[in-house]
């Protein structure tokens, strides 16, 4: 006798673990192995894929709205094999949906439901309600903007419940509005409470199968039996496996999962639940006002009561197909709705304009939070670090603030513009047009100051006799000196003849202006970064565009945004301005 | 010899009866089940009787930033109590407002409908419009068409020294009547 079946004996009169394998292995497959059978072990596979890349992420996830997409984004990108563990996890989760459709459209057309089986069925079903909890929960837990937007629709839609709809809703949110209590219940919920039920329901749901055994069809020969193991369990693992490898090849092709922008309450943002989910999506869109609590509520209870009660519907002994294609045929509606309703949303998406420019719009920010993140998240979270970021705050804030008047390398609305064209501000180009026509439309031809700079080398209509144009050679000079070109000897030459030319309206360090207008501005440090930031804050100072810039005579033109933007904010503008303006 | 009988035998003291230690079982194990489930059930449904912030009031842009008839969306910056935390100067949300004259009106940029982010219609004299389920609404916050139960919501301004301020409010999501969370 081998050493090993002597250790196998002793242990065996310990704990009598062969009459449990025996049991286990020895079950009779009645009609004999089939492919048919592979979707309740397949889940079982899946779920085992999800439960160790699930604890795997535990270890490094954070559930709370200042850490949750960093810990994320720092699983994705930095932690070595990061990407491959919740690849696996976010893929095996959409894997296990499919299987789970799989399982109940075989149970369904094998008639399993059937007496005495009706308790399988159900427990199947509250299996089923579990798996999509998962898919719930778990889509919220990296905290960007895709799992925040569908999830807060999801538990609005909770809240849409009659009677007690409020108080759900709050129960699930941790409260009235979305926060960390938000996310450390839907973590708790994902990580325990799930898997806790979820395996006493597996438990129940394989005890109960076993007691019954499987459902052969109608043809099948009932003579034949098979064990479950080796022949039905062979076909298990290859299906498992198969699964597995296009798990694998998913998170492979994609690196990982996508990581969308962080969550942010004040954005606009296309919320779009994950695929599975489109067609309750869809079903929204079409009961409109009071009916609306048919699509959230109602519907979806009918097609549950629905299942619940298809072993009760049909009741035949037979499971031949024949016979219960009427008990059958809500399921194929079902599912055919649910197809329809998927591709429908999916083509109307493809189709809207605005929405797929919000997508585009959105997929940059994606890019690009997870490229500054890379530096590190600083503990104020990943909002906060967005906010600092010139190339993502300055367009944003230009938007907001600037566009509506300016243009800056495409921001902003040529139609609607009412002042300069920013491309090139501050160069010697920029300098050298708007000395020889400033009221030109991309200068001040649009603007309140029209008509207030005379050209330097056209003679104004009513031209004094005394005008004499200035030379290219000196608008060079002046354009060189304010352009802070780095040739400084024409550029000292075109400090003198600012100093000496311009300053009868312009400022130059405080001097000039000998009429006292108050309306051109102050040219030392005229194209620098601080001049923007103190024209940005006030254009009405004798530093900036001068006294009378906010006069009522110069109405539309640019307010003083120091009550409205903080210092960091008029930094930051400041600055992006400055290089946007530059940049060949 | 003694004709003293010897004493009888101890009488078994009483015994209770099954019924009875079943009883007993069945109480015990449920008054520790509930020592643990009650306070723990507590625990958890604590949010149901939270209340949303009250109504605030907060300043946004200046008045003359706004085009008469042009919907700006505008965020609400202030201080945000989140559980154990408070932020100061935070977006707490967006307001769309739109400038008559010297008034401004303003709507919740929250979809009445399921809560989405509420935009302008492609074609901004259409009105809002909504990403998700196609609520559409008019520039005066009317529902025109889509499944939205109500019309946008509506906030009180008022302007303090040039600033549009806004009365910063949530609503109740899907369902007809505007009430506050």
């Amino acid at each position: 006798m081998s050493l090993f079946s002597r250790l196998d004996d002793l242990l065996d009169e310990r704990t009598g673990h062969r009459q449990l394998l025996r049991h286990l292995l020895d079950e009779p497959v009645t009609g004999g192995a089939r492919w048919a059978y592979v979707f309740g072990s397949a889940l079982l596979g899946t779920f085992l894929v999800q439960a160790v890349t699930g604890a795997a992420l535990m270890t490094s996830y954070a559930p709370s709205d200042k850490t949750a997409w960093a810990s994320v984004h720092y699983i994705q990108f930095t932690q070595t094999g990061g990407w491959l563990v919740r690849g696996l996890h976010q893929h095996g989760a959409q894997a296990m949906v499919i299987v789970l459709a799989a399982h109940l459209l075989q149970v369904s057309l094998f008639g399993a439901y059937k007496k005495p089986r009706e308790i399988t069925w159900w427990v199947g079903l509250a299996l089923f309600a579990m798996v999509l909890g998962f898919a719930l929960t778990g889509y919220l837990l990296p905290w960007d903007q895709k799992g925040y937007w569908a999830t807060r629709v999801a538990t609005n839609i909770a809240g849409t419940i009659p009677i007690v709809g409020d108080a759900t809703q709050k129960l699930m949110q941790g409260g009235a509005e979305y926060g960390s209590l938000t996310l450390t219940r839907f973590y708790a919920v994902h990580v325990f409470v799930l898997p806790a039920l979820l395996v006493g329901l597996v438990v129940t749901h394989v005890a109960l199968f076993r007691k019954h055994g499987v459902t052969p069809s109608a043809k099948a020969n009932l003579k034949k039996i098979d064990l479950f193991f080796p022949k039905q369990v062979l076909k298990d693992v290859v299906a498992v496996l198969g699964i597995v490898a296009v798990i694998f090849l998913a998170t492979w092709n994609e690196h990982g999962a996508p990581l969308d922008a962080p969550a942010d309450p004040s954005s606009d943002y296309p919320a779009r639940p994950e695929w599975y989910f489109l067609s309750l999506f869809q079903l929204l869109k079409y009961f409109h006002g009071p009916l609306e609590v048919v699509g959230t509520v109602v519907l979806p209870t009918v097609i549950g009561a629905y299942l619940f009660a298809l072993p009760l519907l049909d009741r035949k002994p037979s499971t031949a197909l024949r016979g219960r294609v009427g008990a059958l045929v809500p399921l194929a509606l079902i599912g055919a709705g649910a197809v329809g309703l998927t591709l429908q949303a999916q083509h109307q998406d493809k189709n809207d304009v605005a929405f797929q420019k919000q997508r585009v719009h959105a997929d940059e920010r994606a890019t690009i939070a997870n490229r500054i993140a890379k530096e590190g998240v600083p503990p104020e979270g990943p909002l906060a670090m967005m906010k600092r970021d010139p190339e993502l705050r300055g367009p944003e804030l230009f938007d907001k603030h600037c566009g509506g008047c300016h243009m800056l390398r495409g921001h902003g609305s040529e139609k609607e513009r009412t002042a300069a064209v920013l491309d090139g501000w501050g160069t010697e180009a920029w300098v050298r047009a708007m000395l020889h026509e400033p009221d030109a439309d991309t200068k001040f031809g649009r603007s309140s100051y029209k008509g207030e700079m005379p050209s330097v080398d056209v003679p104004p209509a009513n031209a004094p006799p005394t005008f004499k144009p200035m030379t290219a050679e000196d608008q060079g000079a002046v354009a060189a000196f304010l352009g802070a070109s780095a040739d400084a000897a024409k550029a000292a030459r075109g400090k003198a003849i600012v100093v000496q030319r311009c300053t009868t309206c312009h400022l130059f360090e405080g001097k000039g202006d000998d009429s006292d207008l108050g309306l051109a501005p102050e040219l030392s440090g005229w194209g620098t970064v601080p001049w923007v930031r103190a024209q940005l804050a006030n254009p009405a100072t004798k530093t900036t565009y001068r006294e009378h810039a906010l006069d009522a005579e110069r109405k539309g033109h640019m307010p003083r945004f120091d009550a409205d933007l903080s210092a960091a904010d008029l930094d930051l503008l400041a600055k992006w301005v400055h290089e946007q303006a530059r940049k060949p | 010899m003694s004709t003293s009988r010897p004493p009888p035998p101890p009488a078994d003291p009483p015994q209770p009866s099954r019924r009875v230690v079943t009883l007993a079982v069945v109480v015990g194990s449920c008054a520790i089940a509930a020592a643990t489930a009650i306070p723990a059930a507590a625990f958890v449904a604590a949010p149901i009787g939270s209340k949303g912030n009250p109504g605030r009031w907060v300043r946004t842009l200046r008045l003359e930033q706004l085009v008469e008839g042009e919907p700006k969306r505008v965020a609400i910056i202030d201080d945000r109590r989140d559980a154990w935390t408070i932020e100061r100067g935070v977006e707490l949300g967006s307001v769309w407002v739109v400038r008559h004259g010297n008034e401004v009106t303003a709507f919740s940029a929250v979809c009445p409908h399921l809560g989405c982010s509420v935009n302008v219609a492609p074609e901004a004299s259409a009105g809002f419009a909504c990403p998700c389920h196609t609520s559409a609404f008019e520039k005066d916050g009317k529902r025109k068409s889509g499944p939205s139960p109500r019309d946008l919501d509506a906030l009180a301004t008022r302007i303090e020294e040039g600033f549009v301020a806004i009365d910063f409010k949530r609503f109740r999501i899907g369902v007809p009547e505007k009430v506050e969370t």
